[in-house]
């Protein structure tokens, strides 16, 4: 009798799978099938992985560039949006491969054709694999708070000055080399999280925060009135852009028309809004 | 005078304590003597290249300055290093020692360069004072002194016959028992303050540019304490509770009153008892103070891990073993001397 | 003049340890002066009915009186009477009490834990009580070892500072709880030597003890208990040569014998 309700039980569960499954594959086709009507940019000449499935890397757990909602399997954020309208515009299904931002570059065309995952170009990645255009521009910003009468309109106002940056950022390294070399005199206090740093704002331990001008936006966007930008530092930009193998110029070509058009028809502003509550630069 | 002269009892000395006190001595004058000999600052950096030499003089009228300056004097050596930042980086090492300086750049002089500049930002030295090895003796010391302090009230108050008090000390010692000491700590700097509206930094003076690290050490020793405080409750309480029943029934018909009897006669013995787990416990608090990471504040633990993932070096961690090995040797040898004052009777 | 007849005085005194009754209905009147050793066999409350003299035991009910006030009054484990606070110390402070295990304390020098209580209690100036102090551990035989510490002393030695520590309060009455028994048979002499002398000088003395020879010279009265009642009381010589009561006899000649 018990062996007859354990048979039962799991041959439900099992049915109940199989239908939870079938109606996803259902639904991505359904998906797909229209995308491919859209589709006006030419692949042809494009490698994938898998035909008609753009396979992305990303360290999923960065919001609000990528990160799981909450039922935890369900990739979102900026760049799965921004990297899933790549794919719909190259007639392509999406698939994100979740990896740890350790060795996420030699994960490239083996284990993913690209890399969406707030990449940064610098020159060393340069050498080892090719970057798309970039999609949104990252700058260093100093955060105040929204009641904040100091006088600050770039780092050199910050003499004498207590600021909290997320250690080991660009943001530390920038102000620490202002600090070092002796440009200013400023108390640089160094977090674990950037929301330590937004928490002694609050409380009135630092006097600023510098940061990453997209992780501003996030956090302005959710509380408008508790901070505010006073500065970016648009000289010294960082770009975020998708990275893909050195030999994979059929599939920057083909991503950078997909950007271009993303950029010409107000996508990727309106992605950025819908993520950051600030505005795109 | 007279306890001068007790404490430093000359002819009470063993022969070995006499050998090694000139030891001593010669050490701390063969130091002083290399220390007057290290070459200055200026001495070293005048051994620059000249395209250093331009860059630093480039930099003086730059509003925003790109050379790095690095000075470290450590007792006997010297290390001084010149690195530009930017994707032309150009660094230029030496050491100083006995009136020379030799380049650092390669081979052992570099290790030697290197060991010296890590030890010295360990030891927190030219950074604000609550920085590496200063903030974890300063915050280890204090946290043992007022968390034994505090767990004999605790546990006096938990074996206490009043009910409430009692209950209140156990749910404080079960409360920061139960609870990890990264949360309690995140509680008191971050959640506190924004309840109640007020900074840590406001404690000190506007002007003083170092208030927000005092802040933060004043919420973590704050938190440490608390903390510590019910680890050493119970502590207290088993040291006191293996104190035979004896003692206190000849200390009430001696007419002494509860209090007298603990203060007197109970806790003078149990202190013998309580050492060698307050030496535990003290260990523990020098491991955990890597914590006050998470509140801005830097230990030597947070500093190796810095100086590892941004140099890539290994080496650092030598260094680092050696400060907690004098740290832990030196607080072992006071808690010895308390065990030994309050044992002389067995 | 004092205006009591008796300096220590129990009416009806009973004890239970749960459902154990170890005390029965204990009455003593004791005057002062008096030398008043208790014997008897092991378990018959001895020392528990010493120790209920000043307050290491709580009776169940029955009525102390100390020199001729009502120190305590309880019925069936509640107390009904009282005397205030101030006098109830001040009276426990005339009872001065010696275990049979010494409970000295081991982190004093014997000295100090001869000054310790009227220091912290009586808060007297350390300087007077000092020489106090010393004249006890003289009349003791024990000034020359006023500076070591308890554990480097023998037992009988121990004891001795005990008595000079509980008589550094000025007591009228001493408590002594088989002073003796944990001794080694070759120190006994010397505590019991002491003891003569303290109850020569007129002390008021209670000792539950096994020396049978000590109670039979300087007793006053020697009281015999069994069974948490007293079996039978009287002059040395009553009890020792001509005792009344069956238990009395059979415990004597178990002690004799041995």
């Amino acid at each position: 009798m018990k062996k007859f309700l354990i048979g039962l039980v799991s041959g439900a569960l099992c049915l109940g799978l199989m239908a939870g499954c079938g109606a996803k594959e259902e639904k991505s086709t359904a998906d797909s099938t229209e995308a491919a009507t859209e589709a006006a940019i030419d692949i042809s000449n494009v490698k994938l992985m898998n035909d008609g499935v753009l396979t992305v890397g990303s360290e999923i757990g960065y919001p609000p560039f990528e990160d799981f909602a909450e039922d935890g399997t369900t990739p979102e954020g900026f760049d799965i949006d921004i990297a899933t309208e790549v794919a719909r515009r190259l007639g392509l299904k999406v698939n994100f491969v979740n990896t740890a931002w350790d060795g996420i570059f030699a994960g490239i065309d083996t284990n993913y054709d690209c890399v969406c995952s707030a990449v940064t170009i610098t020159p060393e990645r340069q050498e080892t694999m090719i970057f798309s255009s970039p999609y949104i521009n990252n700058y260093q910003a100093i955060v105040l708070p929204a009641g904040s009468d100091l006088d600050i309109k770039d780092f050199n106002d910050l003499d004498g000055k207590t600021i909290a940056v997320q250690k080991e950022t660009t943001s530390d390294i920038l102000m620490s080399d202002y600090k070092s070399t002796g440009t200013i005199k400023v108390e640089i206090v160094a977090n674990e999280k950037v929301t330590s740093c937004f928490t002694q704002l609050t409380n009135g331990e630092v006097d600023a925060v510098v940061v990453d001008s997209t992780v501003a936006d996030g956090y302005i966007g959710k509380n408008p009135d508790d901070y505010k930008i006073v500065y970016e530092d648009t000289s010294e930009a960082e770009q975020f852009a998708l990275a893909m193998g050195k030999n994979n110029t059929a599939l920057q070509a083909a991503i950078n028309e997909a950007l271009a058009g993303m950029e010409a028809d107000g996508f990727i502003k309106s992605t950025y809004d819908f993520w950051f509550g600030g505005s795109a630069e | 005078m007279k306890i001068l002269k007790k404490v430093v009892n000359v002819k009470g000395w063993q022969k070995a304590t006499k050998r090694n006190i000139v030891i001593l001595v010669l050490v701390i004058i063969a130091a002083a003597v290399l220390s007057v000999m290290k070459p200055e600052k200026e001495a070293m950096l005048s051994c620059t290249s000249e395209e250093v030499q331009n860059m630093i003089a480039q930099d003086e009228n730059s509003s925003r300055k790109r050379v790095t300056i690095t000075y470290n004097s450590l007792v006997v050596i010297n290390y001084c290093s010149v690195s530009s930042s930017g994707a032309r980086e150009i660094s230029e090492r030496f050491i100083g020692f006995f009136g020379k300086t030799y380049p650092a750049n390669e081979g052992a002089a570099k290790v030697i360069g290197q060991m010296v500049n890590y030890t010295y930002r360990m030891l927190g030295c030219g950074e604000n004072v609550m920085h590496g090895a200063k903030l974890t003796i300063l915050l280890t010391a204090l946290t043992i002194l007022i968390g034994v302090v505090l767990g004999i009230f605790l546990a006096l108050g938990k074996i206490s016959k009043k009910k409430l008090l009692s209950k209140l000390c156990s749910g404080y010692i079960f409360f920061f028992r139960g609870t990890p000491l990264l949360i309690q700590l995140f509680v008191i700097y971050f959640s506190v303050p924004s309840m109640l509206g007020f900074a840590w930094r406001d404690l000190f003076s506007a002007g003083d540019n170092q208030a927000v690290y005092k802040g933060a050490f004043v919420a973590a020793l704050i938190a440490f304490a608390l903390n510590s405080g019910a680890y050493c409750a119970e502590i207290v309480r088993a040291a006191i509770q293996s104190i035979d029943k004896g003692q206190y029934e000849a200390s009430k018909a001696l007419g002494m009153s509860y209090g007298q009897t603990m203060s007197k006669v109970i806790i003078p013995q149990s202190i013998r008892r309580m050492i060698p787990p307050v030496c535990n416990e003290f260990i523990m608090v020098l491991k955990d103070a890597s914590l006050v990471f998470a509140i801005s504040l830097m230990d030597i633990t947070t500093i190796s891990k810095n100086i590892m993932t941004s140099e890539g070096s290994y080496l650092v961690f030598i260094p680092a073993l050696i400060i907690y090995l004098v740290i832990t040797a030196c607080f072992t040898y006071v808690f010895d001397k308390i065990e030994k004052k309050f044992s002389v009777y067995e | 003049m004092e205006n009591y007849e008796y300096i220590l005085e129990t009416e009806h005194v009973s004890k239970y340890f749960g459902e154990l009754e170890v005390l029965k209905d204990i009455n003593l009147k004791v005057k002062k002066g008096e030398v008043i050793c208790i014997i008897g066999p092991s378990g018959a409350g001895k020392s528990t009915y010493l120790r209920s003299l000043n307050q290491l035991e709580k009776i169940t009910s029955g009525k102390i009186f100390i020199k001729g006030d009502l120190f305590l009054h309880r019925e069936k484990g509640k107390t009904v009477e009282r005397i205030d606070k101030a006098k109830q110390k001040q009276l426990l402070l005339e009872m001065g009490m010696c275990f049979q295990r010494f409970n000295l304390f081991p982190h004093k020098t014997v000295l100090d834990n001869v000054m310790l209580a009227p220091i912290t209690v009586k808060k007297e100036q350390p300087k007077v009580i000092r020489e106090e102090a010393l004249e006890l551990l003289r009349q003791v035989g024990l000034e020359e070892k006023a500076n070591e510490y308890p554990n480097r002393l023998s037992g009988g030695q121990q004891q001795r500072v005990a008595i000079a520590r509980a008589l550094a309060m000025k007591p009228e009455i001493m408590l002594f709880d088989e002073p003796t028994s944990a001794l080694d048979p070759e120190l006994v002499g010397d505590v019991l030597q002491v003891m003569k002398g303290l109850a020569q000088s007129g002390m008021t003395m209670l000792c539950v003890t096994h020396e049978m020879g000590f109670a039979k010279e300087v007793a006053d009265r020697v009281i015999f208990m069994a069974d948490g009642i007293i079996a039978e009381e009287g002059v040395p010589d009553k009890i020792f040569n001509n005792p009344e009561n069956e238990r009395t006899k059979s415990f004597l000649k178990s002690i004799l014998n041995a």
